[in-house]
């Protein structure tokens, strides 16, 4: 597989490392035990069209949300998370 | 013993260099062949039929193909350590001194004891694995599986480490070209010219494909000539890359595809510095699939016998190699192509004894051929094959109409139509699709920027080839974005094609589809009786295509009886899924470089030539290799050296090396706040030149890792992670910095690479430590308490980080400097302690003195375990977020009957403990009802004089001083043990802080 | 007090023999161990990429690379190495962490690499034929031609490989992690050894 990283350009898969679906945010702290373990333990298993994050640790340091096909491994999208780099995030 | 001299080859013709004979050996009998020939052709050209032995019934068996189809003429190739079963000799290039033995017979491949399976071939039909040998299920291991394996099997690996090299590489393009026949040749002609990026693989040794034997006019040229003049223009190219012996063997995605080089395998031994094969990732815009087709057989009784052989190969045999598999041959075909073999018998001037055509509609000019050369043409098909290990005698045929005829011939050519090489197209699970006007699957479903073009794709006639070949390489240069002038198309006219479909000839005796795994159709038809019907049951339960061919000669003539017998069309039978590779690949060839001390990449530290100079014993931690101890002269065993370490940092000073620990400097105006939310501890609060000690949780409420951050400046932290999660820790903090709190101003960079520390321990430390440090230094207690952090000069003008940190319970610093300072810092360690009886210590002393003082470490943070668990709940802070924190307080990770760290030690003081044995009660019966927890770690503890350890036990922390039994049933150990405080050596913390 | 001596040992000190390496003949692979540089890692700070960008133009007397690329400047080269990030590569104390911190204050935070990495330099005709071996990056004239820069991995390690300025051919400048340096330069020669190797080590950036 290659992913088309924003930053790099396009790389092979030994350079990125997978760690899932990047749909659930992670709750504010007063948010309670019952959404805290909706996060950490239900996840969709997506068969088709999935976001997830994958981390290009052996290239530009970037975490990713890559948007593929969990069938065909089709990428349809790649494009930074919102604190990659020095971009400016909320206040 | 010497073989006959090249009987069977003609004096003329060929692609053979004359001028250089080679002579090599089969089966201890010594041949001459020519260079340009295969082991196959060599063969031939020396009168050889008998080549192996088959794999169930031990029958003999021939050569069938010309190609990497091979199912029969398997061998061991190479002696000794170079030995390499299973190699087809029809790909095997002949060179100068090559050894080959036959496969699969003993003692001889003319007399086989074996063969007496033959007799017992009842019990060796479909399944045959699953029936016979059931019962009773002791006797499998001991009896039938040996017997099986010296039975049945093919060839003989080599018993030690192979000596060739083997790599790996990455090529780039625009196109990738599967072949070089005509379709390839044109389509690499018009990428190229179009000015893309190509490569051309061949897995034979020259370009041409079926050329090299059919031959043929193209614009105007002799096929030979055509060749070489699109090769030299293809040379000519500077982003053109021709590779032969070279096959395309895998599709992965992303068009990636994985291609075997065989560098040297023509060569015995490859050149120095040179590897035997090379694994090629080959990344590609388009992949061109002209990997032409495979001629298949034709079913019925005796057609494994030696000297039968697809017509397309004898033709390769006699016009490419000018070797002549028979004197006199005959041809049983279905199909106009099959004819190209008795043109090209008769002209080489060997004897046509009949043809054998199924269909009933012979052409003219092929009835007036049979009359000009005097042999009868039947219309019929053949029904058994008379001969032996010697070959082919007799023919018996089955005429249109109920009669019978004989023909007597030394060869049998056998055409039963092409099968497009469909394996590349379907490796994603593409199911090729069945055409009706040539009776054969062509791709479907390819993956994406893969096509397929000439026979590949169902286009037999040569203009065709040329034709498709040409279009698709100019798209496919198109689409990759190139469009120069792509000149005219090199043209030749198409053949006539006509093929009536026949797989299987009814008759008595064995009847081969798959030749290699000796399946016959009657097994086909009894999977089918017993319920086997689909084609990947029938696949699994016959075995049939799942031998090191494939099935490439056998899998459509498979599902084609299958189809016939349960009484489905073909594309209704469909086929099973094919996958990589295409041919078989060595392991070695994926491992490349990756083998033995290159396994993986190794991490040394800046210590790490000092100390191998002082004898160092290493262990591998991870990628590092780190100081196990020091031996000295004298000492006989580890727990010598290791107890003599720990002794000197006790009563003296000792350094050791800690460069490994993951180091991250965290800046930014919110590295406090950041922090803060990563660690479950507050590191906002901590003041500028102090150090303490962290805990992270993973966001279940599990400790994920510890170590030590301390602040160096307003906005910048060094924070330490254990050596085996540095990579994980910085990967889990730039997800936090990035993903879960980007609105913080933090910059993460790993300065594990840049910094040399040590860690010197030992009430002798500041002794040492004044003799290194510039006099100006305060290290009282007072000007450098107890986790005071901050950079100082060195004697010289260096400048060093100072931690006053302690792993070991001694008075201890940790030093770092810059890394190509790390080895003249050691040097000075040594020369400035010497006073002190300075001592180098190892991670084993390092993992004993912690365990002394109740540190826990990887087999405490073993991914189970809360900081409650660990004895650091306190330091959870109930004032912020932190990773971790709500699911830490889960009734499970908070319950009170948890496994907690806890120390034991042996009520038998000269007891060894053991890690890893079971903390049952005293009384209970062991088992998985009273198991209360386990052993972490042990040591033996120089300061207490005996085994000592930490355990995860169920309330441990409440049963100090119960005597509970540790149970090891791996070592068939039981004891009694002590539950007792996990800090065994200055509970008070005096010596640290003194 | 007893004498100290301070000497500076490269990561590659040991494992560098200067000579010819492999296949006898023409070295189709030249190796040469740049040793004793400044390497400085300059992160732009949260919404400050555009002052960092001008501090460094101000400096320097060239913008930073925006993109993977290696920009030569009279007495450094600023390679880029991630998003709002790139290296300062100098040699002789010009551009050390103490002499950019001012440079940057308030816009970017700096971390010292210049012990963490090894250089080496790799040229000769075969060159592009031994990376293949070891990066899985296109290093095709028309792809990576000069001035190219990637953040990738060789042998599962991460380095930062640019390509300087010609010296009659193509010149591939590779950084990698000094306690990987001794594994990956073997693997290297390891790679190399069949197109013949010249091993040299040097104190100029060139």
């Amino acid at each position: 597989m290659r992913i088309v990283c924003p930053f790099c350009g396009e790389r092979e898969l030994g350079e990125y490392t997978y760690l899932g679906d990047a749909k659930p945010q992670r709750p504010a702290a007063d948010a309670g035990e019952d959404a805290v373990y909706d996060y950490v333990y239900l996840r969709d298993n997506i068969a088709g069209v999935m976001s997830e994050h994958w981390y290009h640790g052996g290239g530009c340091r970037a975490w990713l949300k890559v948007t593929r096909n969990t069938l065909t491994h089709e990428i349809s999208a790649v494009e930074p998370t919102a604190g990659a780099g020095a971009a400016k995030v909320g206040v | 013993m010497v073989g006959s001299a090249q009987t069977h080859r003609l004096t003329s013709g060929g692609l053979i260099d004359r001028s250089t004979p080679l002579s090599f050996r089969f089966d201890g009998k010594t041949f001459t062949g020519f260079q340009g020939d295969t082991l196959a052709s060599a063969l031939v050209a020396n009168g050889v039929k008998l080549v192996g032995r088959s794999f169930k019934y031990h029958r003999p068996r021939g050569i069938l193909t010309a190609g990497s189809e091979e199912p029969n003429a398997l061998v061991e190739l190479r002696s000794g350590a170079r030995r390499e079963p299973n190699t087809k000799a029809t790909t095997a290039e002949l060179y100068e001194g090559l050894e080959a033995a036959s496969q699969n017979r003993w003692p001889s491949l003319s007399f086989d004891v074996m063969a007496i399976n033959q007799l017992f071939a009842p019990i060796f039909v479909a399944g045959f694995y699953y029936k016979t040998f059931m019962w009773p299920a002791k006797f499998w291991e001991a009896i039938y599986e040996p017997a099986i394996r010296r039975a049945a099997g093919l060839g003989r690996a080599a018993s030690v480490p192979d000596p060739d090299h083997y790599d790996k590489a990455w090529a780039h393009c625009d196109v990738v070209i599967a072949g070089s026949g005509p379709a390839g040749l044109t389509a690499a002609l018009a990428a190229g010219r179009s000015g893309a990026r190509v490569i051309l693989c061949e897995e034979d040794f020259v370009l041409g494909g079926r050329l090299l034997a059919d031959g043929g006019m193209i614009d105007g040229l002799p096929a030979a000539e055509w060749i070489a003049r699109t090769r030299g223009e293809l040379a000519a190219m500077p982003d053109v890359r021709i590779m032969t012996r070279t096959t395309l063997f895998g599709v992965y995605d992303g068009g990636t595809y994985g291609a075997i080089e065989r560098v040297n395998d023509h060569l015995p031994v490859p050149p120095e510095h040179q590897v035997r094969q090379r694994l090629w990732r080959i990344v590609a815009k388009r992949c061109l699939v002209a990997a032409g087709s495979i001629e298949r057989p034709i079913v019925f009784a005796g057609n494994d016998t030696p000297g039968v052989m697809m017509a397309s190969a004898m033709r390769s045999y006699i016009s490419r190699y000018a070797a002549t598999p028979a004197g006199r041959i005959a041809l049983f075909t279905n199909n106009e192509d099959g004819w190209r073999t008795v043109e090209t018998a008769i002209a080489a001037g060997l004897q046509v004894a009949a043809v054998i055509d199924a269909r009933p509609d012979v052409s003219p000019a092929h009835r007036s051929l049979a009359s000009k050369g005097g042999f009868p043409v039947l219309n019929g098909s053949v029904s058994a094959v008379d001969g032996g290990k010697n070959g082919v005698r007799k023919i018996a045929v089955s005429l249109t109409g109920g009669a019978r005829a004989e023909v007597e011939a030394d060869g049998l050519a056998v055409s039963g139509g092409w099968n497009p090489a469909v394996g590349l197209t379907s490796y994603h699970r593409g199911r090729p699709k069945w055409r009706d006007d040539i009776a054969a699957f062509v791709p479907d479903g390819a993956p994406p920027g893969m096509v397929a073009a000439g026979a590949a794709n169902g286009a037999f006639g040569l203009g065709a080839c040329l034709r498709e070949g040409f279009e698709a390489g100019a798209a496919a240069a198109q689409d990759a974005g190139r469009s120069g002038n792509i000149g005219s198309m090199p043209v030749a006219d198409d053949e006539a094609f006509s093929l009536t479909p026949l797989w299987h000839v009814a008759g008595k005796g064995k009847a081969f589809v798959d030749q290699q795994h000796d399946v016959t159709a009657s097994d086909v038809e009894l999977a089918q009786r017993e319920g086997f019907q689909s084609v990947e049951h029938l696949k699994r339960y016959t075995t049939l295509g799942m031998a090191t061919d494939q099935g490439k000669t056998s899998n459509v003539a498979g599902l084609a009886i299958m189809a016939a017998v349960t009484g489905k069309s073909i594309p209704e039978t469909g086929t099973t899924i094919y996958r990589p590779p295409y041919v078989p690949v060595a392991i070695g060839a994926f491992a490349g470089h990756h083998r033995d001390e290159n396994f993986h990449a190794t991490r040394l530290t800046p210590s790490h030539h000092w100390a191998a100079e002082q004898g160092a014993v290493f262990v591998d931690t991870g990628l590092w290799k780190r100081a196990q101890w020091y031996p000295r002269a004298g000492e006989t065993d580890w727990l010598q050296s290791v107890t003599r370490e720990v002794k000197a940092v006790r009563g003296g000073v000792g350094f050791c090396d800690v460069s490994t620990l993951g180091k991250i400097d965290v800046h930014g105006p919110d590295a406090g706040a950041f922090l803060d939310r990563v660690y479950i501890n507050s590191f906002s609060s901590l003041a500028v030149g102090k150090a303490r000690y962290g805990l992270m949780l993973r966001e279940d409420g599990i400790v994920y890792d510890d170590g030590t951050t301390s602040r160096l400046a307003e906005d910048h932290y060094f924070l330490t992670t254990t050596t085996a999660k540095a990579g994980p820790v910085m990967q889990h903090l730039e997800f936090c910095r990035q993903v879960l709190l980007p609105e913080l101003d933090v910059q993460l960079t790993s300065v594990s690479d840049q910094w040399a520390q040590f860690s010197i321990a030992g009430p002798k430390t500041r002794d040492l430590l004044k003799e290194i440090v510039d006099p100006a230094e305060d290290l009282s207690n007072e000007g450098f308490p107890f986790m005071g952090a901050r950079e100082v000069k060195l004697s010289g003008g260096i400048k060093a980080r100072l931690f006053r940190i302690s792993f070991s319970g001694e008075m201890a610093f940790e030093i770092s400097v810059p890394a190509r300072y790390g080895e003249a810092l050691v040097r000075n360690l040594m020369i400035a302690g010497k006073p002190f009886g300075v001592t180098p210590y190892g991670t084993e002393a390092l993992g004993v003195m912690r365990i002394e003082k109740g540190h826990v470490a990887g087999p405490e943070l073993n991914g189970t375990t809360t900081a409650a668990d660990l004895g650091l709940g306190k330091m959870m802070s109930t004032k912020k977020d932190f990773i971790g924190r709500v699911m830490a307080g889960r009734e499970a990770l908070t319950a009170p009957n948890r496994q907690v760290v806890v120390g034991i030690k042996p009520t038998d003081k000269a007891r060894r403990l053991r890690s890893g044995a079971h903390i049952i009660p005293k009384g209970e019966v062991p088992g998985p009802d009273n198991d209360q927890g386990y052993v972490t770690s042990v040591c033996f503890s120089p300061v207490l004089d005996q085994w000592i350890g930490l355990s995860l036990v169920e309330r441990g922390r409440e049963r100090i001083g119960e005597i509970v039994r540790a149970h090891d049933p791996l070592r068939g150990e039981e004891y009694d043990v002590e539950l007792c405080n996990s800090v065994f050596y200055d509970p008070e913390g005096g010596r640290q802080r003194g | 007090m007893a004498e100290f001596s301070w000497d500076v040992r490269s990561p590659l000190d040991r494992a560098l023999v200067v000579g010819p390496y492999g296949s006898t003949g023409d070295a189709g692979v030249s190796l040469t161990e740049i040793r004793n540089f400044d390497l400085i890692q300059v992160m732009a700070r949260r919404g400050k990429a555009a002052e960092t960008a001008k501090a460094a133009k101000a400096r320097f007397g060239v913008a930073a690379p925006e993109t993977p690329k290696a920009v030569g400047t009279t007495d450094a080269t600023l390679i880029w190495s991630g998003p709002d990030q790139f290296l300062v590569l100098s040699k002789g104390g010009k551009h050390t962490i103490e002499a950019l911190a001012p440079v940057f204050a308030g816009s970017a935070s700096l971390s010292d690499q210049s012990h963490a990495r090894a250089l080496i330099s790799i040229s000769g005709a075969k060159a592009r034929m031994a990376l293949a071996k070891l990066s899985s990056i296109d290093l095709h004239p028309d792809v990576f031609p000069v001035g190219a820069a990637a953040a990738t991995s060789m042998d599962h390690t991460s380095v930062t490989l640019w390509r300087g300025r010609d010296r009659a051919e193509a010149v591939f400048s590779l950084l990698v992690f000094a306690t990987f340096a001794e594994s990956l330069w073997n693997t290297t020669l390891d790679a190399a050894a069949e197109y013949g190797v010249a091993i040299a080590h040097a104190a100029d950036l060139g």
